[in-house]
């Protein structure tokens, strides 16, 4: 039965909490409003988007998560977060991106406890570029989550093995 | 009395090693006090987390305090039971929990309490599952259809088959949805003969990905699938629907589809040489000795696209019995043998050269075919396969292979999962005087773009897995330096459905599988010149 093979561990209720998490993050930090859209299932390692935060989570079982935005998007978020502070865009866009997936992956873990899973998760790498590829760990198919924002779209997929 | 009386005034640190001692002593007198922290917390953080486990501690030990309180009006308290009688396995919250499912409206707390469910089992919430199968909620959609799969609820088949088919449709199969890859694996689990026939004829499902998925589960189910699969291998089946299920035979590697596979050669089910290459790489992917015995008939038939996919599956599993029985085909000569030795060259079939290389004539044939090969990377494998022989001839032989000077010429990468495929690309494209780069998936293949190497074209095969070609092209499309570059995709003829996708996706002009070389070299000249 695949339900005993390391890819059907791949359970939706582990994405809930990540997904509450960054609409939570999102809204108190950045003061947007993100709106989950239909999940779909990729293979491939293309984010659609240009900045992505990435973590690593290891534990009752191991996987990536990835938070992708568009540029405009993520540039939103910054003038959101620092008000007219911006210094350079690109540090702090780098920055933001990167402490606002560590809030994800930390409150997300936090809701994970109460269910009786513990994880790890490692400093989020920050990827820029446009069209660029994250690295996912698992070679599994990933589960990907599309958000739409007054502030423009965002992606976060789940990988896990 | 309650160790917690009078805890708010105490100090920070008393705090905690009261709270410790509370969670180890789990007892059920000090959970009014908790209630009453957790609802008013302190504000303190630590204090306030340990408050949460404590109140998790001593609930745990007493299933019907935490029964009771799902019905609490505090939501965080309602949640936090749900969330302990799941963790817990608390049989006795299921008749609350399934009428709580049926009342709230809320997504959220149908997740919750989905979850919960899952996890305490039994056979009274099955029908609670299958009806939010259909969920407008994907995520709750998703959750159910995984715990249908594991109940492996028959009932629920209708549902998740609809979900397939739905995604099947005109409007709708550019995206893999979430509930389709789990509606696949669910009917795997679920194991029936209709549900895997299901699956079986959706080998063939027009999004890429499902296709994937279905593969994916049929090679985890295993020997339990061939049945399945050789159903869809009979003389009226449809060419593509036997070439996958073909190489899923192979994938799965058991030795019951190994008589299928050997049958439909015996009994010419197909003429087509695409089924019959995939019959062959197959049957070189389960490797038995029976196997070899249908391989090296293989080595008889004209087309030499098959007799590549043969040597390469032959090379695996090669013998004395395999190399005395080539000896004697390729010593009876003609065009067959000549054949036979070029693709062993170019499938760079190294144990097979190593087996017949001391056979005279023959090995100096083979020999001869080596040093005709303008392919680098066949002079590079087959200078060290001589170094290993190590004999005096094979060290003179090594003196006739040179390093190749740098080509200098035009570059082009292709891609397939299929070995002989690429060893077939190589040997075209360096016959034609392009360096060529080979990669097993459209991922490998970015990553040469990634390196910053640059081509002159790409073939590209549609279907692979970890990167289809679709992802390859569309990503290449959106590189700087190769939004113009010609790529070829290689299709077989009733991908066709397909064929206006990848056109908007970027691909420059198609060749349909199976090709001559010389076929090849025509498509790559009307856009390279």
């Amino acid at each position: 039965m695949t339900s005993d093979k390391g890819k059907a561990l791949m359970k939706v209720e582990l994405a809930k909490p990540f997904i509450k998490a960054a609409v939570d993050v999102l809204s108190m930090m950045a003061m947007i409003t993100p709106k989950p859209g239909k999940p779909y299932v990729k293979k491939g390692k293309t984010a659609v988007g240009d900045v992505t935060g990435l973590v690593g989570i290891t534990g009752d079982m191991n996987g990536t998560i990835s938070i992708t935005f568009k540029k405009s998007c993520a540039v939103t978020i910054v003038k959101n977060m620092l008000g007219d502070d911006v210094q350079d865009i690109l540090q702090d866009v780098q920055d933001a991106v990167g402490e606002i997936t560590n809030m994800i992956s930390g409150q997300a873990r936090a809701g994970l406890v109460e269910q009786g899973l513990t994880f790890s998760g490692s400093t989020p790498s920050v990827i820029m570029g446009d069209n660029h590829s994250i690295s996912h760990m698992a070679s599994t198919p990933i589960m990907a989550i599309p958000f739409t924002s007054e502030a423009g779209e965002f992606t976060i997929e789940f990988s896990f093995e | 009395m309650s160790s917690l009386t009078g805890f708010r005034d105490q100090s920070f640190l008393d705090k905690i090693s009261i709270l410790n001692e509370v969670s180890m002593g789990k007892d059920i007198a000090d959970l009014d006090e908790l209630l009453d922290l957790f609802k008013n917390p302190i504000g303190d953080t630590s204090v306030d987390y340990m408050v949460v486990s404590a109140l998790n501690g001593v609930l745990s030990s007493d299933e019907k305090s935490a029964v009771d309180l799902l019905d609490d009006d505090n939501e965080k308290i309602q949640v936090l039971c749900i969330r302990l009688c799941g963790e817990f396995k608390f049989k006795t919250a299921t008749p609350f929990l399934l009428s709580l499912a049926d009342k709230t409206e809320d997504p959220d707390l149908l997740f919750e309490v989905l979850v919960t469910l899952s996890k305490i089992g039994g056979d009274e919430s099955v029908s609670l599952f299958r009806s939010n199968i259909t969920n407008a909620d994907d995520l709750v959609a998703s959750m159910c259809i995984e715990v249908v799969g594991t109940f492996r609820d028959e009932e629920s088949l209708g549902f998740l088959s609809d979900i397939v088919t739905r995604n099947n449709e005109d409007a709708n199969y550019e995206v893999c949805d979430l509930t389709t890859w789990k509606a696949v694996e669910a009917l795997t689990s679920i194991g029936s003969a209709a549900s895997l026939s299901f699956i079986v004829d959706n080998l063939h499902h027009r999004n890429p990905t499902v296709r994937r998925v279905v593969t994916d589960c049929l090679t985890d189910l295993g020997a339990a699938a061939v049945p399945y699969l050789q159903k869809v291998i009979t003389p009226d089946a449809e060419k593509d629907d036997m070439i996958l299920a073909a190489n899923v035979l192979g994938f799965i590697g058991d030795k019951s589809g190994l008589e299928v596979l050997m049958d439909a050669i015996d009994k010419k089910y197909s003429t087509d040489s695409s089924v019959n290459y995939a019959i062959y790489e197959a049957i070189g992917n389960i490797g038995t000795m029976q196997g070899v015995v249908s391989l090296i008939d293989g080595l008889e038939v004209d087309d030499e696209l098959i007799i590549l996919a043969v040597l390469t599956g032959l090379d695996r599993q090669v013998n004395s019995g395999v190399i005395k029985k080539m000896t004697e085909m390729i010593g009876q000569g003609g065009s067959q043998a000549g054949k036979i030795i070029r693709a062993v060259v170019t499938a760079k079939a190294l144990n097979i050269f190593a087996g017949l290389y001391n056979e005279g004539k023959i090995g100096r044939f083979m020999m001869n075919a080596v040093v005709g090969s303008k392919d680098p990377e066949v002079r590079v494998a087959f200078r060290e396969k001589l170094a290993e022989i190590g004999s005096e001839e094979a060290t003179a032989d090594i003196a006739r292979l040179p390093e190749m000077e740098e080509s200098g010429g035009k570059r082009a990468l292709a891609v397939d999962d299929s070995k002989s495929m690429l060893a077939l690309y190589r040997s075209i494209l360096t016959s034609n005087g392009y360096e060529p780069s080979i990669a097993e998936n459209g991922q490998e293949a970015y990553s040469f773009v990634e390196q910053g190497d640059e081509f002159d074209v790409v073939i590209t095969d549609m279907n692979m897995p970890v990167m289809d070609g679709m992802e390859l092209v569309s990503k290449l499309r959106l590189t700087d330096g190769f939004e113009e570059i010609p790529i070829i995709m290689v299709t077989t003829e009733s991908e066709t459905s397909q064929m206006e996708l990848a056109r908007k996706t970027g691909v420059t002009d198609f060749i349909t599988k199976p090709f001559t070389p010389d076929q090849l070299k025509a498509k790559i000249a009307e856009y390279v010149s």
